[in-house]
C-alpha cells in the first residue's frame, strides 16, 4: 500500500522545467528521503503533493500524484492540505499567538478537537510528539520568540501534528537550527512513522542515512536512484550517487 | 496550474468591488476633465493656450500666463528641493549614525504629512517678505538690466517666492525618494569606496553616479507633485494674469487661478470649461511625468538588485 | 591625504551639512511662528475658539471655529472608513493575486492617482456630485477625500501587507488554512501595528487636505452642521479663505486655527510613531 504515488510528473514555472517526469511510491508509514544538491527540485516536488505549488505564480503541474487515493491535482486543495501536514525550512511559528495557540489552531482549523479540554489534550499530545513538551510546558501562554530557534522548529512539528495528518512533509527541516536541536529533531521524525508517513528533503546524505527506510536522488528534475535505504547507501548503482554520497558535488 | 479552489475565486470575487471602485474614480475624474474642457478647446482653439487673459464678463480667456507660471515656478521648485534634498540625503545616509539618522528620518515624514496650507501660510506671511528683502531686492537693484529681474518687487509674491515655497514643501518628498534609493544601493558598493581609500566626497560622488536615474525619476516625480501643488501657490504667486520674463514679478499658476477663479466659473458661459482645459494640461503632464518617473525607478531598482 | 583633498572633503561635509539644516529649518521657523501667532488667538477667546463661530470682519472679538472643528470631524468621519476599507480590500487584491491583470490595474491605478493634483478632483467632484445634487455637502466632500487619500492608504496598507514573510502564509497554507482564513488569522494580524499607524497618517492627510474640498463643501460657517447632506466648513479651508482675506481678525483666526491643526497634526504623527516603535520590538 502507497501513501503517495507519483506518475511521470512535470513541473513547467515560467519558461523553466524544473521536474522532467518524477515517478516515486511512498510506502506507507515509513520514511522517505528526497535526497540531492540544492536546486535539483526536491522541494518543487514536496510543494506538488500538498499543493503548495498553486501559490507559485505561473506554474504548471502535469502527471499523476495520488495521496492516500485521492487525485491530488484534481482534488480540492484544502482538503487535500487536511491530510497533508509540511514543515518548511525556516522555523516559522505564527509570531502574534501563544505557544498553546500555535498548535492548537491547527487542530481547530481541522476540526480535529471538540471542546476546551480535547483541544488541551491534542496540544499536549503533539507538543510531547514533537519532543518540546517538558521544555515550553510552562510557558505555554507566551509567545514564540522565547524559543530557540530549534525549539521554534519542533513547535512547527507540533503545529503539524496537531492536524493528525496521515502524510508529514519536511523541507529540510533542520538546515537553519544547530546540531543539537537537528538531532532531537531527527528523533521525533523517526518515531513519527507510527502513525503516519513521513517525506523529506535534505542536502545532506549523512542525515537520510540516519533517518530514512527509502531515499531517492534528485538531480535536475529527474530521478537518478531509487530504493531501500540500505541498498542504495552500500550499493550505488550510479555513478552520480557516489559522488554525491562522497560530499563532491 | 491545477484548477484553482472555489474558495479562491470566491475571494478573489469579493475583493474585485474595491478595485472596480479605485479604477472608476480615477476614470471618472479624467472623464469629467476631458468632457469639461472640450467646448472651450472645439470654439476658442489655440487661442486658449496661446493669450493670456481673463475677463470672464466678456467671455474672453486665454491660459498662457498661468502654464507659462506653473512651469517656471515648478522647475524653480525642484531646483530648491534638488540642492536641498540631496543634502539631506547624503548628510542622513553617510555622516549621521544611529539615532541621529532615525531622527532626521522621522524629522522629513514629520514635514511630508504636515499640512499643506500650513506651509503656504508661512510662506505667505514669513517666505515671501524674507524673499523680497533679501534676496529679489538685491538682484533687481543690481541686476535689473536681466529681463529675469527687471520688475521691482513690491509685494514680494511672485513666481519665483511660490515656486522656493514649493520647493520647501517638496523636499520631504524628494528626499525621502533619495535617501530611499541612495540607501538601497548595495552595501559592497560603499564598502568597495572605502577600501580603495575614497574620501566622503568621492564616495558620495560614486555612489551618486550609481543611483542617477533614481534622482532624476526623484525629480520628475516632484516636479508632477509641484506642478498640481494648489494652497501655497494660491496664496503666494501674486495672481495676475500678466505674460513676462520676470520671474520676480507676480503671475499665476494653473492651480492657483482654479482656485481663485472656479467658485465663480458656472455663472459664465466658458469659465469653467477653460478652467477645465487648463487642468487637463496640468494633469496631463502630472500622470506623465509620474510614470516616467515610476517606471525609471522601478527599472534602475532590478537593474541595482540583482 | 593630502592637504587640498581634505580641505576639499572638508567643504564638501561642511556644505551638505548646511543643506541639510536649510531642508529642515523651515520645520523649526513654521512651528516657532505657528505657536507665536496662534497662541495669542486661542488666550484671546479661550476655550470660545473651540465652541463659537468665527467673527464678522470688523469685529474686535476673535471668536471661535466651532463650525470648522465639527465639519473637518464629521468629514472625517464620512471618509475614513470607506477609505480604509477600499484600500484593504485592493491592497489584499493585488497582495493575493499579484499576477492577474485586475491587481496589475490596481496597482497602476493607485500609483497614477496619487499624481493627480487635487484641485482636479475638487472640480470632478464638484461636476460628478455637487451639481447633480444641486448642493454643497460634507458627502461631497467625503468623495473627494477619499479620491485623495485612496492612493496613500492603499500604499501604506500593502507596504505593511508584504512586509510580513511568506513563510507565516507559507505556514498557514500548511495547515490547511483558506486564503481568507490565512489573512484574516495570520497576515493583517502579524501587520496590524503598521496598517494601524497607515490609518493614522491617511487620518492626518484626510483632516489636513484643503484643495480636494474647495469647490465641494460649501465653507459653512454660520454654525455647527452635523447633517451629512449639508454643507460645512473644514479647518485648512477656513485657513486658506481667512489667511487671504483683507481683515486682520481674519489673520488672527487663521494663525489659531492653524496651531489647533498643527497639534492635531502633531499629536497623531506620534502616536504613528509609537505604535511602529512597538513593532520593532
Amino acid at each position: 500500500m502507497h501513501a503517495v504515488e507519483l506518475e511521470d510528473v512535470h513541473v513547467h514555472v515560467g519558461g523553466q522545467h524544473i521536474i522532467r517526469g518524477v515517478t516515486l511510491n511512498v510506502p506507507c508509514n515509513s520514511v522517505y528521503v528526497l535526497m540531492g544538491p540544492s536546486g535539483s527540485g526536491k522541494t518543487t516536488l514536496l510543494r506538488v503533493i500538498n499543493r503548495l505549488i498553486d501559490m507559485v505564480d505561473g506554474a504548471r503541474v502535469s502527471g499523476h500524484v495520488r495521496v492516500l487515493g485521492i487525485d491530488a491535482l484534481k482534488a480540492d486543495p484544502y482538503a487535500l492540505r487536511r491530510r497533508v501536514g509540511m514543515v518548511s525550512q525556516i522555523p516559522n511559528p505564527f509570531p502574534h499567538m501563544t505557544i498553546y495557540d500555535n498548535v492548537a489552531v491547527a487542530a481547530r482549523i481541522n476540526g480535529v478537537a471538540r471542546g476546551k479540554r480535547e483541544e488541551g489534550e491534542v496540544v499536549e499530545w503533539a507538543l510531547k510528539k514533537a519532543m518540546i513538551w517538558d521544555e515550553v510546558k510552562d510557558r505555554l501562554h507566551e509567545h514564540p520568540h522565547v524559543l530557540s530557534g530549534g525549539q521554534k522548529q519542533r513547535l512547527c512539528l507540533a503545529r503539524a501534528l496537531a492536524m493528525k495528518a496521515k502524510v508529514l512533509l519536511f523541507d529540510e527541516p533542520t538546515a537553519n537550527i544547530d546540531p543539537v536541536n537537528a538531532r532531537k529533531l531527527e528523533g521525533a521524525i523517526s518515531s513519527l512513522k507510527d502513525d503516519a508517513t513521513v517525506i523529506m528533503v535534505t542536502h545532506s546524505p549523512h542525515q537520510a542515512a540516519r533517518v530514512a527506510d527509502r531515499v531517492a536522488l534528485i538531480y535536475e528534475g529527474r530521478v537518478l536512484e531509487e530504493g531501500a535505504a540500505k541498498e542504495v547507501f552500500l550499493n550505488p548503482k550510479d555513478e552520480f550517487t557516489v559522488k554525491f554520497m562522497r560530499g563532491e558535488i | 496550474m491545477p484548477s484553482a479552489a472555489r474558495h479562491d475565486k470566491l475571494l478573489f470575487f469579493s475583493l474585485v468591488p474595491s478595485a472596480v471602485t479605485l479604477l472608476g474614480m480615477l476614470a471618472a475624474v479624467i472623464v469629467v476633465v476631458l468632457n469639461g474642457s472640450w467646448r472651450s478647446i472645439a470654439d476658442f482653439g489655440l487661442d486658449l493656450f496661446s493669450k493670456s487673459v481673463w475677463i470672464p464678463g466678456a467671455e474672453r480667456y486665454g491660459l498662457l500666463g498661468p502654464l507659462i507660471g506653473s512651469i517656471t515656478s515648478s522647475l524653480i521648485a525642484v531646483a530648491v528641493s534638488l540642492l536641498l534634498s540631496l543634502s539631506f540625503s547624503i548628510f542622513a545616509s553617510d555622516i549621521l549614525r544611529g539615532r541621529a539618522r532615525d531622527l532626521a528620518s522621522s524629522l522629513v515624514e514629520l514635514m511630508g504629512g504636515m499640512p499643506t496650507v500650513i506651509y503656504a501660510l508661512w510662506a505667505a506671511q514669513y517666505l515671501a517678505p524674507a524673499l523680497r528683502d533679501f534676496l529679489m531686492a538685491p538682484l533687481h537693484g543690481y541686476l535689473g538690466f536681466i529681463p529675469l529681474f527687471s520688475e521691482e518687487p513690491v509685494t514680494g509674491y511672485s513666481v519665483f517666492t511660490a515656486g522656493v515655497a514649493m520647493g520647501v514643501a517638496t523636499v520631504p518628498y524628494v528626499s525621502f525618494l533619495m535617501t530611499e534609493a541612495y540607501s538601497i544601493l548595495p552595501s559592497t558598493y560603499r564598502e568597495a569606496c572605502l577600501g580603495i581609500g575614497a574620501s566622503r566626497l568621492e564616495t558620495a560622488k560614486i555612489l551618486l553616479s550609481l543611483c542617477r536615474p533614481a534622482l532624476l525619476a526623484s525629480l520628475l516625480l516632484g516636479l508632477a507633485r509641484a506642478m498640481g501643488e494648489t494652497t501655497i501657490a494660491a496664496m503666494t504667486v501674486g495672481n495676475s494674469m500678466k505674460v513676462t520674463a520676470c520671474i520676480i514679478a507676480s503671475g499665476y499658476t494653473v492651480p492657483a487661478l482654479v482656485a481663485s477663479q472656479f467658485g465663480d466659473a458656472s455663472l459664465y458661459v466658458y469659465s469653467e470649461s477653460a478652467l477645465y482645459a487648463a487642468s487637463l494640461v496640468i494633469l496631463s503632464a502630472a500622470l506623465a511625468l509620474s510614470f516616467v518617473g515610476l517606471s525609471l525607478l522601478s527599472r534602475w531598482r532590478s537593474r541595482i538588485l540583482v | 591625504m593630502s592637504r587640498a583633498r581634505s580641505l576639499k572633503d572638508k567643504l564638501f561635509v561642511f556644505a551638505v551639512a548646511a543643506g541639510f539644516l536649510l531642508a529642515v529649518a523651515p520645520l523649526f521657523h513654521l512651528a516657532v511662528v505657528v505657536f507665536e501667532r496662534g497662541i495669542p488667538a486661542l488666550v484671546e477667546s479661550g476655550l470660545g475658539f473651540f465652541t463659537d463661530g468665527p467673527p464678522s470682519p470688523l469685529s474686535t472679538e476673535v471668536g471661535g471655529i466651532a463650525p470648522a472643528i465639527s465639519g473637518s470631524l464629521i468629514l472625517l468621519a464620512l471618509s475614513l472608513p470607506i477609505v480604509v476599507l477600499i484600500a484593504l480590500f485592493a491592497s489584499l487584491l493585488t497582495l493575493e493575486f499579484p499576477g492577474n491583470p485586475v491587481s496589475k490595474a490596481v496597482d497602476v491605478a493607485a500609483r497614477s492617482f496619487a499624481s493627480v493634483p487635487t484641485i482636479v478632483v475638487s472640480m470632478a467632484v464638484y461636476s460628478l456630485v455637487v451639481v447633480p445634487a444641486g448642493r454643497f455637502s460634507a458627502l461631497a466632500g467625503a468623495v473627494a477625500l477619499v479620491m485623495v487619500s485612496l492612493p496613500y492608504a492603499y500604499t501604506s496598507f500593502s507596504t505593511a501587507l508584504r512586509s510580513i514573510p511568506s513563510t507565516y502564509r507559507e505556514a498557514a497554507y500548511f495547515i490547511a488554512m483558506k486564503r481568507w482564513t490565512a489573512l484574516i488569522r495570520v497576515v493583517i494580524p502579524m501587520a496590524k501595528k503598521q496598517m494601524a499607524s497607515g490609518v493614522l497618517m491617511t487620518m492626518a492627510r484626510i483632516v489636513g487636505e484643503t484643495a480636494a474640498i474647495m469647490f465641494v463643501v460649501g465653507r459653512f460657517r454660520a454654525g455647527i452642521q452635523v447633517l451629512p447632506d449639508q454643507p460645512v466648513d473644514a479647518i485648512p479651508l477656513l485657513i486658506f479663505d481667512y489667511a487671504l482675506a483683507p481683515y486682520p481678525v481674519f489673520h488672527k483666526v487663521a494663525w489659531g486655527a492653524a496651531l489647533v491643526l498643527l497639534l492635531s497634526y502633531a499629536a497623531v504623527f506620534v502616536a504613528t510613531k509609537m505604535l511602529v516603535r512597538e513593532v520593532k520590538l
